[in-house]
Formats: C-alpha cells, sequence, structure tokens
C-alpha cells in the first residue's frame, strides 16, 4: 500500500507567524542547534514584563495548551530542576512548546543544547552534536581538534569537562533530547538509552537541566538501573474546537474559512485527529469550496452557504476515503482548465459511488503490467489450478460448473479462505510466472491487434520478442516492491517471488491493458 | 538584568534547591544513630585507620539513597583525614568492558596523584600500574577506596576486574576498600567462586522508608530555618502554614496513596519538587490543592490518556481486534481485521466506512501509539497488512474509555457490549 505522506510541519507555524522576529526555530527543519539567544530588541522589550505576562506571551503562541505551558515555566526554571519528560502523541506540539518556553523562561538559561535524535545516525553523531553545542564559541575555529568520543564513558567525561567550562558562570544550561523513543531502535540502544536517562546523575551539576521529549508513552523507559524518574508532562492531543481555533488563526478570509470549517472539519474529525494531516486534506478542499464564488471577499450569507455545501459534498466523500496524494499531473491541468467538461472529467475521476478512482494513477510499459498480472495471479492461485486456466486456447470459463457443494465442503472452504486471509500472497518460483505470463500474452495478442508497430519482424514474431526484457522488467519490479524475492526453496534452490499489489491495483492494471482478470482468479 | 525576585520566588529556589541536593536531602541520617549511613562510616573509617582492605556491598532498591549515603561518607572521611584518602569511581554502566575500566581507573589514578596519563597505554600497562600503585599508597599509608556503582553490571562476562581489583587487595601492603552499590538484591549471587571468596560477605540493605520516616523528611525538607536568608516575618508565616497543611487529613491521604505506589525517597522528592513549583508566587504560601495537583499529574495513566486521543475510526479499529480476540482468534492481521469491519458496517449500515487505504493510516497511527503491536519478530519480508498482530490494552481499559469519550458512536459501545451476550 502507498505510504500517505504527510506535509512538513513548517505550513502550520510559518504560516501562523510569517513577520515575526521572534519566530521559534523549533518547527522543522529542526537542526539548527540554539545557541545563546542575542539580546536584540526583542529581548529588551521583554525584560520589563512582570511573570503573568510571559504566560500570556506563551499561551497565545500555544493555543490549547494552557496547563502545559504552565507546568513547563514552572518546571523548567529556575535551576536547579529534576529532569523533565515530556510525552504526547505526534502532531501535539511538544518541541515547539518546549522551545518557546525556553525562550520565554526566567532567568534566561545561558546555553541551550538542543539534540534531535530523529536526524542523528548514530551514537557518534549524538555525542558530536551534544559537544560541538557546548563549546565555547571562541573555539569554533578549533573544532577540528575536538575529538568526537566514540564509547559513552569518554562521551560522559568530555561532557562533564565542557559544562564545567560553562556553568562556571552560574547560570542554567539546558539540555533538550527530542524523540526519544527513535534511540530505541539504534544498535545497541538500550543502553544508550539508559546512559541518556542517567545523565542527572552522572553528571551531578546543579546548573544543569535535563529535558527529554518523546512520543512514546513513560513505562516505555522504565529500567531497572538506579536513575532518577523525571518530571511527566502529558500533551493530550487537540480536540475539534482547539483544532478549528489553530486552523483559524491567521487565515486571510476568516468567515468563509469558519463556514468551511463548520462543514468540513467534524467529519475528517472522525478519521484522523492529527492537525498536519488534517491540514493537509482541508486545504484542497478549501479550493474546491471557493470556487463556485466569485467574489472571495464576499461574506457568505445562508443561501450562499448553502450553496456552497451542496457544491463541497461530493468531493468531501472523496476525501473521506483517502489519504494525502500528490495531484497529478491530469488533475492539475484540469484545475486549470475549467471551462471544457471539467464535470464529465471529475465524474471519471470520481468514478463509481464509493469515490475510488478507477484509472491508473502512474504509468507502466504494457509488458511490465502483464507480468505484474501474471505474478498477482501466481500469488493467488494455487499452482494445481493452473493447467485448467491456462490451456492453449486460453480458455478459462469452460470448466466453471458449478456444483452443488457440500457442508464439509463449504466449511473447508471457509477456513481456506481465513487462511488466505492470515498468511496473505503466496509465493512462486520464476517459472511459473514465466509460463503464465507467456499464457496471458498469447491470449491477449488478439487484443493487441490495433498497436501499430513500424517494424514489421516485430508484428511477426508479437510478444515474444520482448522476452529478453522480461527479466529486466522483473528487476524492476522487484524494485519498485510490486514483486519482493523471498528465501529460496531449500530443495531446488531457485529464486521464489511474492506478489505485493492489492486486487484493486491488480484490477486496475487489467481494466488499462482490457485484461479480463476476474475470470482468472480463483475465487473460493 | 530583572527586577527584585520578590520573595516567595526566593523560597522557591531555596526549597527546589534543597530538594535537588543529595547531601541535603539525607543530612538527617547523620544525626540518627544504627542507620546504614553509621555502619559504613564505622566500617571504612576503620579500615583506614587501621590500614586493612574491606569490601561491602549496598544494595536495595532505586531511589533509597544508596549512593547519597555514600557520598556523606566519603565527604566525612576526606575531612577527617585529608590525606589519608584517595577516591575511584568507576560506573557498571560506563565502564562494562574491562579494558575500559582499566584505563578510567589509571587515568583517576593519575589525576589524584599529578602524573601524567597516557591514553596509549595498553591494558596490560594499567593493571601493572593499579598494582603498583595500589603497593605504594599501601607503603605510604594510603586508602584507596574503590565505588563501584551498577554493580552487578560489573559481574557480566568474565569478571577480569572485579577479579584483579579484589586479587590486588589481598597482598599485605596494599590498603584498599572496595565499596559496591547497586539495585540488584542478589548482586552477589552473581559473583564467580573465586571472587566471592576474595569478597568479605558485608551487606548493607536499604528499604524504603516508613511513613513516619517520610513525615519527619518532608518536615526536614519543607520547613524553612531562620537562617535561609529570607525575611523572618515570612519564615515564621510559611512554617506555621505549613505545620496546618501536614495535619490537615487530605496531606496525609495524598502521602499515603504517594507510598502505595512507591515509597522511596526519590518518589517523594519529586512529589514535593512539583508541589513546591507549583506554589502560588502570588500569594507566596504553600497550600493544599499544590500538593493535590502535583499528585494527581503524578499518578497519570499513560494508556488511558491515549485511548482518549483516539479519532473514530481508530476507535473502531480497537473493537474490531477486541471482537477478533473475542472470537477466540488466536492471531489475526490488518486484513483479517478490515474483513470484520466490512461485515460491521454491511450489517449496521452506519457513516463511518472508509477505504482500505485510510483505514491502513488509523492502522499505522494505532502502532504508532503502541497501543497495538506486531505478533511476530520475523521482520521486514512480509507486508505489513499480513503480519499478526495484538491488543496491548485489556479489554477494561478499552470498555473505559469507549464510556468516557463523549464523541463516541452509539453504535461502537453496542458492538463492544454485544459479545459479552453472544
Amino acid at each position: 500500500m502507498s505510504q500517505p505522506v504527510t506535509p512538513r510541519r513548517a505550513t502550520r507555524s510559518s504560516a501562523a507567524y510569517p513577520a515575526s522576529p521572534t519566530s521559534p526555530s523549533g518547527s522543522r527543519p529542526k537542526s539548527t542547534p540554539r545557541r545563546q539567544p542575542v539580546p536584540t530588541a526583542a529581548a529588551k522589550e521583554e525584560e520589563g514584563e512582570h511573570e503573568r505576562s510571559t504566560v500570556d506571551v506563551l499561551l497565545e503562541a500555544l493555543p490549547g495548551r494552557r496547563a502545559q505551558a504552565t507546568d513547563l515555566l514552572r518546571l523548567l526554571a529556575p535551576a536547579p530542576a529534576l529532569p523533565l519528560l515530556l510525552h504526547g502523541g505526534a502532531a501535539t506540539g511538544k518541541t515547539r512548546a518546549l522551545l518557546l518556553a525556553l525562550r520565554h523562561v526566567r532567568p534566561r538559561p545561558l546555553r541551550v543544547a538542543y539534540a534531535a535524535l530523529r536526524s542523528l545516525p548514530s551514537p557518534r553523531a549524538l555525542f558530536a552534536s551534544l559537544l560541538t553545542q557546548l563549546s565555547p564559541p571562541s573555539s569554533s575555529s578549533a573544532s577540528s581538534r575536538l575529538r568526537i568520543p566514540d564509547k559513552p564513558s569518554d562521551f560522559v567525561a568530555a561532557l562533564r569537562d565542557a559544562l564545567a567550562g560553562l556553568s562556571a558562570q552560574g547560570e542554567a544550561v539546558y539540555l533538550v533530547f527530542d524523540n526519544l523513543e527513535v534511540v530505541r531502535s539504534w544498535d545497541k540502544g538500550g543502553q544508550l538509552l539508559a546512559l541518556l536517562l542517567h545523565l542527572y546523575d552522572l553528571l551531578r551539576f546543579p546548573q544543569v537541566v535535563l529535558v527529554y521529549v518523546s512520543s512514546a508513552t513513560p513505562d516505555a523507559y522504565y529500567s531497572m538501573t538506579g536513575s532518577i524518574e523525571p518530571n511527566h508532562i502529558y500533551f493530550p492531543d487537540y480536540t475539534v474546537d482547539e483544532v478549528r481555533d489553530i486552523l483559524m488563526r491567521v487565515h486571510p478570509k476568516p468567515k468563509l474559512y469558519s463556514s468551511f470549517l463548520s462543514v468540513a472539519l467534524k467529519p475528517l474529525f472522525r478519521v484522523t485527529r492529527r492537525v498536519d494531516e488534517l491540514v493537509a486534506a482541508l486545504e484542497p478542499l478549501f479550493r474546491r469550496y471557493c470556487e463556485p464564488l466569485g467574489d472571495l471577499k464576499a461574506v457568505p450569507d445562508e443561501s450562499i452557504k448553502r450553496r456552497l455545501f451542496e457544491h463541497i459534498q461530493p468531493h468531501l466523500a472523496v476525501a473521506l476515503n483517502e489519504t494525502f496524494s500528490v495531484p497529478t499531473r491530469t488533475s492539475v491541468d484540469e484545475c486549470k482548465d475549467r471551462s471544457s467538461g471539467g464535470k464529465a472529467r471529475s465524474k471519471s475521476q470520481f468514478g463509481s459511488r464509493d469515490g475510488l478512482p478507477t484509472e491508473l494513477e502512474f504509468h507502466m510499459s504494457v509488458s511490465a503490467k502483464y507480468l505484474l498480472l501474471s505474478a498477482f495471479l501466481a500469488s493467488r492461485n494455487p499452482a494445481t489450478l493452473d493447467a485448467a486456466l491456462f490451456d492453449s486456447t486460453g480458455g478459462s470459463d469452460n470448466h466453471r460448473r458449478k456444483r452443488k457443494s457440500s457442508q464439509a465442503s463449504m466449511n473447508m472452504k471457509d477456513t481456506m479462505a481465513e487462511e488466505m486471509l492470515l498468511k496473505g500472497p503466496g509465493t512462486f518460483p520464476l517459472e511459473r510466472l514465466l509460463a503464465i505470463f507467456q499464457c496471458i500474452t498469447s491470449v491477449s495478442e488478439d487484443y493487441l491487434g490495433d498497436v501499430e508497430c513500424p517494424d514489421s519482424m516485430m508484428n511477426g514474431s508479437g510478444m515474444t520478442g520482448l522476452m529478453p526484457d522480461v527479466l529486466l522488467q522483473l528487476s524492476t519490479l522487484c524494485n519498485s516492491n510490486f514483486l519482493s524475492k523471498s528465501r529460496s526453496c531449500p530443495l531446488e534452490g531457485s529464486a521464489r517471488y511474492r506478489s505485493n499489489i492489492d486486487e484493486d491495483l491488480a484490477l486496475k492494471v487489467a481494466r488499462s491493458v482490457s485484461f479480463p482478470l476476474s475470470k482468472y482468479i480463483y475465487r473460493r | 538584568m530583572v527586577a527584585a525576585v520578590s520573595v516567595p520566588s526566593q523560597a522557591q529556589t531555596v526549597l527546589r534547591g534543597r530538594l535537588c541536593d543529595p547531601a541535603f536531602v539525607h543530612s538527617a541520617l547523620r544525626s540518627s544513630p544504627d542507620t546504614n549511613y553509621s555502619k559504613l562510616k564505622y566500617l571504612v573509617a576503620s579500615s583506614v585507620s587501621e590500614a586493612c582492605n574491606n569490601s561491602v556491598l549496598l544494595l536495595g532498591p532505586r531511589g533509597c539513597g544508596k549512593a547519597a549515603v555514600v557520598d556523606m561518607v566519603l565527604d566525612d572521611l576526606r575531612k577527617e583525614h585529608p590525606d589519608a584518602i584517595s577516591v575511584i569511581r568507576l560506573n557498571g554502566m560506563l565502564h562494562n568492558d574491562d579494558n575500559c575500566a582499566m584505563k578510567e581507573i589509571a587515568r583517576q589514578l593519575c589525576l589524584e596523584h599529578q602524573l601524567s596519563f597516557s591514553k596509549m597505554a595498553s591494558s596490560d600497562d594499567n593493571t601493572e600500574f593499579m598494582i603498583d600503585m595500589l603497593r605504594e599508597c599501601g607503603l605510604a599509608h594510603k586508602t584507596i577506596l574503590f565505588v563501584l556503582e551498577e554493580f552487578d553490571l560489573f559481574a557480566q562476562g568474565k569478571q577480569r576486574l572485579l577479579y584483579s581489583l579484589l586479587d590486588a587487595m589481598q597482598s599485605l601492603t596494599s590498603q584498599a576498600v572496595v565499596i559496591g552499590v547497586s539495585c540488584r538484591l542478589d548482586a552477589d549471587q552473581l559473583l564467580e567462586k573465586r571472587v566471592r571468596s576474595r569478597f568479605s560477605h558485608r551487606k548493607l540493605l536499604f528499604i524504603s522508608p516508613s511513613l513516619d520516616d517520610i513525615q519527619l523528611l518532608v518536615e526536614h525538607l519543607l520547613i524553612l530555618a531562620k537562617d535561609s536568608g529570607l525575611p523572618a516575618k515570612y519564615i515564621t508565616d510559611y512554617n506555621s502554614r505549613l505545620t496546618s497543611i501536614f495535619s490537615d487529613k487530605k496531606f496525609k491521604g495524598c502521602l499515603n496513596s504517594l507510598m502505595d505506589a512507591d515509597a522511596t525517597t526519590s518518589n517523594i522528592l519529586r512529589f514535593l519538587f512539583r508541589a513546591v513549583s507549583y506554589m502560588d508566587v502570588e500569594s507566596g504560601f504553600p497550600s493544599i490543592e499544590s500538593f493535590l495537583k502535583a499528585l494527581s499529574s503524578m499518578q497519570r495513566q499513560p494508556k488511558m490518556d491515549s485511548l482518549q486521543d483516539l479519532s473514530i475510526l481508530e476507535l473502531y479499529i480497537l473493537v474490531c481486534m477486541h471482537r477478533l480476540e473475542d472470537k477466540e482468534q488466536s492471531s489475526y492481521n490488518f486484513t483479517s481485521i478490515m474483513k470484520e469491519y466490512r461485515s460491521i458496517q454491511d450489517a449496521y449500515k452506519t457513516s463511518d466506512k472508509y477505504a482500505s487505504t485510510v483505514c491502513f493510516r488509523a492502522f499505522e497511527h494505532l502502532l504508532d501509539r503502541e497501543l497495538i503491536s506486531f505478533g511476530d519478530n520475523r521482520g521486514r519480508n512480509q507486508a505489513l497488512e499480513y503480519r499478526p498482530v495484538k491488543l496491548l490494552i485489556s479489554s477494561r481499559e478499552l470498555a473505559q474509555s469507549l464510556k468516557l469519550n463523549t464523541t463516541c458512536p452509539v453504535v461502537l459501545q453496542k458492538l463492544f457490549d454485544r459479545e459479552r451476550y453472544m
């Protein structure tokens, strides 16, 4: 199945703060380490603020996060502080809230070292990133001399030295570890995780505050060794109203957008509650919503709202049934070119009542399509059926005589159907695939009569002329994950393959080459 | 830089500093007799003064103050015998490897005695150096104290370091004390026979404090003394309010429920830290509400919280999985879940019928939240739709979350309950 693509989170926060000078570096890309905040005009204006208004400023920037923001401000400063663990689902604003809070915390921290564990490939890279962020800026020219430690013990010693140099000045240093859960899947990740959670005891610096951000719950980090458990702050997912507030925040057409959201948000919210996925789904829908309106600045009244609602209804049904997909060239062209038969084309794009597109969204060569279909049939049908289905005349439906099935055979069919669901597609050797491929293409030669070939020799040999390319096509299909190679059979030693596509895609491919696939699929 | 810090903020800073300082937390132990602190101190002090070798293990669950006690003893001894002690600290997590540990020992010895340390020295050189240093220090009547934290991690593998250390202590001229600290109560059973025979079987057991001890500890930590650097009137007001809170029934209930879960000192410290941080800076005095709020934020149930955050489709998938488990299907995967889902939609004709891709995305969200997981370790060969999955939440948790969810459709609740009557 295709992986859903989630858009960059930068769209939300950078859209919310287009011109703010203190826009947080918390939105992606997060690779820039945070050095000491430079005392600019922004800092000077914040100096005279009372504690109450820093909380307000923070809450302005973090909608719906009142409790978490106050907790953060209270637990982070002043040093010394016990370590802190922020946990919650994805896209709940943990990193952003933390980095904003670190900006507003009083007294100002001396240094914030941020380790984005998701973008670091190995423990050594983590050590390097932290040590470079903590080394004094004067020695940045000599950073080439800084030897990156390999072992944890060397790292802790180097970290201690770096922190000793910094904390002599008496202000707090914050070490932030983002996406702590990815460490579990690293090589020797368990030891490194224990080390990171144990840093508070190992370092024993009162001026150092450790903060961990994780999307896994704290039960993933309980360990037997004597580390101190951090304080937890939980970030729940946003409710519908909070999501609506977030989306309405900076939108150029608030009234129109609010009427759109009152129609579109609740149904989409039943499918997913993650704000990034909702934004991705709502953007194209809003464009469709505004289509019938001539003047976008108009404030919609009831009749206009009803009209827009009727217009958006079918599109909404389609949007509910698809994950975010990159718009293909045909649909983009269609958007631009509205006048010429747009309605007819949109109907064909939406296809059946269920709203699933029936056309193949990508391009494949004809021989690759036939190879894919033969792989699908080889995985799906048991090998014993091949003789019946693919005889030389290609006639497949001569043998389908309906027999009265007894109860026992029906039960057996049910259990076999269950087994098929559980085990997934079967494997087949290469010879079987090629045999089925030849049978199918020999049958379909009649259908390809109208394919023009400039080369007369090709016309004579037909599909068999493509045989040497089949193995190349096979490796292409394997690389695109339509087929996968399984373990070879220990007795025969030949390679076995398995098809990865589901029935919908196979039907689409078959339809595009006008191949009657359903006649060949073995249905129990 | 900033305007004058208010008195309550100062008080908060003082209290937080106290809570994060293990020496202050356990300083009450110095005065009380017959604690592990006094026993350890007596042991080490007598070894130092009588110039003999010794070894001891401190065992106890985490957060009971073992490392703090060791630090206190070492501080005291450094004050009493300033020149007769040198301390080498090793940690089982960092110095697991024997070569690494030897290098660290050599490095710390060089640091203590102002010798230059060469990083290129091999492991044998380091071992020889350590043995020589032991002999030299013994002749000079200087005791070397080895503190081995996470002692059980040193006992993995071949235990070469432990053997060489304990063996070196057997010679007449050396004066060394080995203090092992571990969370495993059976750490001495992990030792090999030859190591165990060289180890004196002294163990100090640390247990969690009782309720009375905890009361005393809380008072010791939170009551401000006269010389805390704050105005005297504030201190008296603060102390009186605090004592009234301590005698409040709700506070006692708080402490009881905290101790029911985890009675170790570090848990109490976390609770007090949170309560102190929640102290209202405007009114300036602690209140019972901050303690109760700290308790509730420490007693969250993460899985129930995650269940409240799910969308309707994700709840459908969980209920389908639950129904499959109730039907006694030993293993099922995403395709079987989809089959169940479609049969439910056909039977009840709800408005929540979605395509396979959307359901698969919801399935992946559930995997990310670790509410379900794959049942096999077989790796990447199979597509995700065909790998067996299992629920990681109990049916009671699912039932409770369905009840608590206000937007949950009635059909879902019915589907969940109906299986009970099947």
